[in-house]
């Protein structure tokens, strides 16, 4: 009997730490910055367990019960911890705030299960072999959990499953003291049938875990996946590694948060500096509010009308206190009006003239793609401006895909835009191209930039413009409909890059 | 070869009776089409004479293209004060159009070609219905690009996958690869060629085509025999021209006459600012598009759901009894003139003493609208607008929301499925469509796909059956040039005139708008 209740002081042991060690990597992944984390999420562990052994004392009656109840609880909130943080990493306007409050919610319950066990047993032992019996396993438990974790459970389970399954051991443990001390345990049917319930619900989240978080996917990126969703469009998916955020639509590099400032200030300055009139911006794809966060650092800027098809990734960015200090709150800025619409059918709606027009859409790597790119949809988008509105539209590498970049040139040039086809290095995605248009001929109109850009300068700019030999101007067609032919140079030369 | 016309396959065969039945239980199906019965009724003339009498300057009976094509012309003549009778609750023939929660598509005809650049009536229709936007430095048209075929347009399936393009090119062997060069070569040296009087051997309208016997007399041999006697030996080739005559005339090579099916290729000269002859234009609706267009100068003088049944000329007048199949009653129009926009074969049935001469031939089509949850991907190239299979028994599908310029897929995919029904002769193939349950088309449907789409039947959710009694004209040996069409281009009538695409032998949207054109302005001549 005795054994039996050491062995639930191992396993005990073993469960909270992993409970711990799963919120400390949990929070790194989502978070970043791994030493902080760790660290201040072992600190509120302990303090939590701490508020747990303190609590103890209140238990007088009953202790059995008790600890039956408190395996249970233990089990259900630890092993839905981690399924519960990645849900709510989305949706939870401060994320930080509910990890703590978990964290300590967790901590609290499994401080209390030592004191509560120690003080069923206290009859049953002497007290010197009693303290040495139960720190003994309570560290052995400890030892596994701490070896266990990042070899077998975080590589093969990962962590929504690891938490479930030590959930589920917890309560386990809480079945057979139920089934063992029968006679001694009040309500042991109740707590046996509740225990059975948190069981069943424990192995269902376990074995929903792909759907929660695909982990499948976490192999295809080099970093680990914070968040993954299917919106009706697009595969949205974020890693974070030690030193960056990264997102991905479909597969495909949008941002990393180390360098992303490089390539939205590039995109956004020039053409701020071009355009003579700068009041009402439009922004064509761009959900994640990197673009509108550059805009608004300009006080002349009166209204962005930012036009993203995907509902999921402008709230992904608008409610997410980490991607929300990414892009300054710019998708809760007054002075955006966010609009989840087909750029193309809201093009051929809309009546309003735009001083700058930024088109940041996905590389035309399909045809479906290929359509936002076309000669067609410039001279839609030129309905939208004004004769001296500048435009800039994201024009994949122009080393990697020279006859695409300059196929977006020339696609531009035949609406009779004006153009200055530019690029700059940025170094998770490497030399990048932008090509900026106006109806009239361009030229700088403003000298001043705002304050606090951390690459771009105006004599940078005129680097951006002058392009090597390996870059340049390549003999292309235009790019219309039908003939997609951006799509076919994109597949060429970037499937001859990747091979 | 494909499925010949005039084999003995039984229809029974033809069905081949493979798996079980409940496979294709979740399918939806109807089946829609020219409604024969009406149609019948006509022809059996079981009408009592009518009652009331109303009087108009013309008459237009039948609201196909050439019916729409003569009501608009009549428009622009000034001319008003006319009605058009159509038998169906809509006007647009073999270019109708219907559409579903998910898409609009076509119920026949998906395309037209790129105009030559000489055809000024149907460009200035074009840029009237704002398609063409107008003329570069060079004269050239310029087509609105979103009205223009996207790319990818066209894709093949052959050796159990599909390749970019219709003529076929994977696995063929140089030897086939050179004849498909040659025979490209030779039409296109045929498209510039002209006959002795001046002008060019193969040309839209027809009628403006050369009467050079050198070339008139290619109508007289079948395409198959053609392409033996220049040499031709790749299976691939024959495989390709008997598809082009099926796509085009509802029949293959062995039926179709050599002038036919090399004007099918010859007679595009189509240039423009924007594209080429090999080019489209077309819609998701297909050539409803056109039909919208054309609907609107004769909508409010349309006169849906009637059967005329007797047309007969009195003097200077015209009498045209109807049947309204929504009042019950028979009704008297008494106009000035009126254009027969009917087939022959419905032609001569109403006016006095007409005799249909069989040598007019038409083909039973079978045009289904699949509605799926997606098109399953299979090996090769991907989806296209256009999606052929090598050797098929049918034509294959056409992708309607290709033309769809946003970036949300839609919730499900129609895909329009051609097949022309020509493994019998017409009339056999016709009771043999008339007598199929729309579950059986939905089994021969669904089974011809599953070869290239294993699987497919479980991601189809409905299919729409059209079938086209007498889908369009077939330009069998020896009809272009012969004595049937050359008589039946006017009528014995002075006031009674014809408009049909059946009357240039070949059924395309083009000859249909000019016979109706022609007939509308030789109506109005008449009549100032």
């Amino acid at each position: 009997m005795e054994i039996l209740l050491l062995l639930s002081v191992f396993v005990i042991a073993t469960c909270g730490l992993i409970y711990e060690l799963v919120a400390g990597t949990l929070a790194s992944y989502l978070l970043g910055d791994s030493v902080t984390q760790f660290s201040t999420i072992i600190g509120v562990y302990l303090f939590s367990m701490g508020i747990g052994a303190w609590l103890s004392r209140f238990f007088k009656k009953d202790l059995l019960s008790w600890f039956i109840q408190l395996e249970i609880l233990v089990g259900l909130i630890g092993g839905i911890s981690s399924a519960l943080l990645f849900l709510l990493f989305e949706h939870a306007a401060s994320f930080r705030l509910v990890l703590y409050l978990l964290v300590g919610l967790t901590g609290t319950l499994v401080g209390l299960e030592l004191p509560l066990l120690m003080n069923i047993l206290k009859d049953r032992y002497e007290f010197k072999d009693l303290v040495s019996r139960v720190f003994t396993f309570d560290y052995i438990g400890a030892l596994l959990a701490s070896l266990i974790f990042p070899l077998l459970l975080v590589p093969y389970l990962g962590l929504i499953r690891t938490s479930c399954f030590f959930g589920i051991l917890n309560v386990a443990v809480a079945i057979v003291v139920c089934v063992r001390f029968k006679h001694e345990v009040q309500w042991a049917k109740y707590l046996k049938a509740k225990a059975i319930a948190c069981i069943v619900a424990l192995v269902a989240i376990f074995f929903w875990a792909d759907r929660i978080m695909s982990y499948s996917e976490g192999v295809a990126f080099r970093d680990p996946v914070i968040y993954s969703h299917s919106s009706t469009y697009q595969r949205i998916v974020l890693t974070r590694s030690r030193l960056d955020l990264r997102l991905y639509l479909n597969g495909n590099l949008q941002f990393s948060s180390a360098d992303e400032y490089r390539y939205h200030e590039a995109l956004v300055h020039p053409p701020m500096m071009y355009s003579p009139k700068r009041s009402q911006v439009l922004v064509l794809g761009g959900g994640d509010g990197m673009a509108a966060r550059e805009l608004l650092k300009y006080p002349e800027v009166q209204q962005i009308t930012l036009v993203d098809l995907d509902p999921a990734m402008t709230k992904l960015f608008r409610s997410n206190s980490m991607l929300v200090g990414l892009n300054d709150s710019s998708l809760l800025s007054p002075r955006i009006q966010v609009i989840n619409a087909d750029a193309f059918q809201w093009l051929k709606e809309n009546k309003k003239q735009f001083d700058v027009a930024i088109v940041d859409f996905p590389d035309p790597g399909n045809y479906a793609v290929g359509k936002l790119y076309t000669t067609a949809f410039y001279r839609k988008l030129r309905n939208a401006l004004t004769d001296s509105s500048v435009i800039v539209i994201q024009s994949t590498s122009p080393y990697v895909a020279p006859k695409a970049f300059w196929c977006v040139n020339a696609t531009l040039q035949e609406c009779n835009f004006q153009t200055i086809p530019y690029h700059t290095y940025v170094p998770s995605f490497g030399e990048w191209g932008y090509v900026m248009a106006s109806p009239m001929p361009l030229s700088q109109h403003h000298d001043q930039l705002p304050a606090g850009l951390r690459y771009f300068t105006a004599a940078t700019f005129r680097q951006m413009a002058d392009f090597t030999p390996d870059m340049s101007e390549r003999k292309v067609l235009a790019n219309h409909l039908n003939n997609q032919i951006l799509v076919q140079y994109f597949e060429d030369e970037w499937g001859k890059f990747q091979e | 070869m494909a499925i010949i016309a005039g084999s003995t396959i039984t229809a029974s065969q033809y069905i081949a009776c493979s798996e079980k039945r409940d496979k294709y239980g979740h399918i939806t199906s109807r089946i829609s089409g020219a409604s024969a019965k009406a149609g019948h009724m006509m022809r059996d003339n079981v009408f009592q004479t009518p009652t009331h009498t109303k009087e108009y300057d013309a008459v237009i009976i039948g609201g196909g293209v050439a019916g729409l094509a003569a009501a608009r012309m009549l428009h622009h003549r000034g001319m008003n004060n006319y009605r058009l009778l159509e038998l169906e609750s809509h006007t647009g023939g073999n270019a109708s159009f219907g559409s579903n929660k998910y898409s609009a598509f076509p119920l026949g005809a998906h395309y037209l070609p790129i105009p030559n650049t000489d055809n000024q009536p149907l460009l200035d229709m074009l840029a009237e219905a704002g398609i063409l936007t107008g003329y570069n430095s060079n004269g050239l048209p310029v087509y609105n690009e979103t009205d223009l075929c996207y790319d990818p347009e066209e894709r093949l399936y052959i050796h159990d996958r599909w390749q970019e393009g219709l003529i076929p090119q994977l696995g063929t062997t140089k030897t086939t690869q050179q004849e498909l060069k040659r025979w490209l070569d030779e039409m296109q040296q045929l498209r510039a060629i002209r006959g002795t009087d001046g002008r060019y051997a193969f040309d839209i309208p027809i009628a403006n085509s050369s009467v050079d016997p050198a070339f008139r007399e290619l109508d007289n041999i079948n395409m198959r025999t053609y392409l033996q006697q220049k040499g031709y030996q790749s299976e691939e080739l024959y495989w390709y021209l008997d598809y082009c005559c099926r796509d085009d005339y509802g029949a293959g090579i062995d039926i179709i006459s050599a002038w036919a099916g090399i004007h099918y290729f010859a007679s595009r000269k189509g240039k423009a600012a924007n594209a080429d002859n090999s080019q489209m234009l077309t819609w998701p609706q297909g050539n409803g598009r056109l039909v919208q267009h054309l609907q609107q100068f004769s909508k409010e003088k349309t006169l849906q759901q009637t059967i005329v049944y007797k047309v007969t000329p009195q003097g200077n007048r015209v009498a045209i009894d109807y049947y309204d199949m929504r009042l019950h009653t028979t009704q008297r129009i008494i106009a000035k003139a009126c254009i027969l926009a009917t087939p022959q074969f419905v032609t001569q049935r109403l006016i006095p003493g007409g005799t249909y001469d069989h040598d007019f031939v038409y083909s039973p089509w079978l045009v289904a609208n699949i509605t799926l949850d997606r098109v399953p991907e299979s090996s090769g190239y991907q989806l296209c607008w256009d999606n052929v299979i090598y050797r098929g028994k049918s034509l294959g599908y056409v992708y309607a929301q290709q033309q769809q310029l946003t970036q949300v897929q839609p919730e499900r995919q129609v895909v329009t499925y051609y097949l022309p029904l020509d493994h019998l002769d017409p009339v056999s193939s016709r009771k043999y469509a008339i007598a199929l349950e729309p579950q059986q088309w939905v089994k021969l449907i669904t089974d011809d796909l599953e070869k290239v789409h294993p699987g497919i039947h479980e991601v189809i959710r409905d299919v729409d059956i059209t079938v086209w009694g007498h889908g369009m004209i077939r330009p069998h040996t020896g009809f272009i040039t012969g004595a049937a069409r050359a008589a039946a281009q006017s009528s014995p009538y002075k006031n009674i005139f014809y408009a049909h695409s059946d009357l240039s032998g070949v059924s395309i949207f083009e000859e249909a708008f000019y016979h109706g054109n022609k007939a509308a302005n030789a109506l109005a001549d008449y009549c100032s």
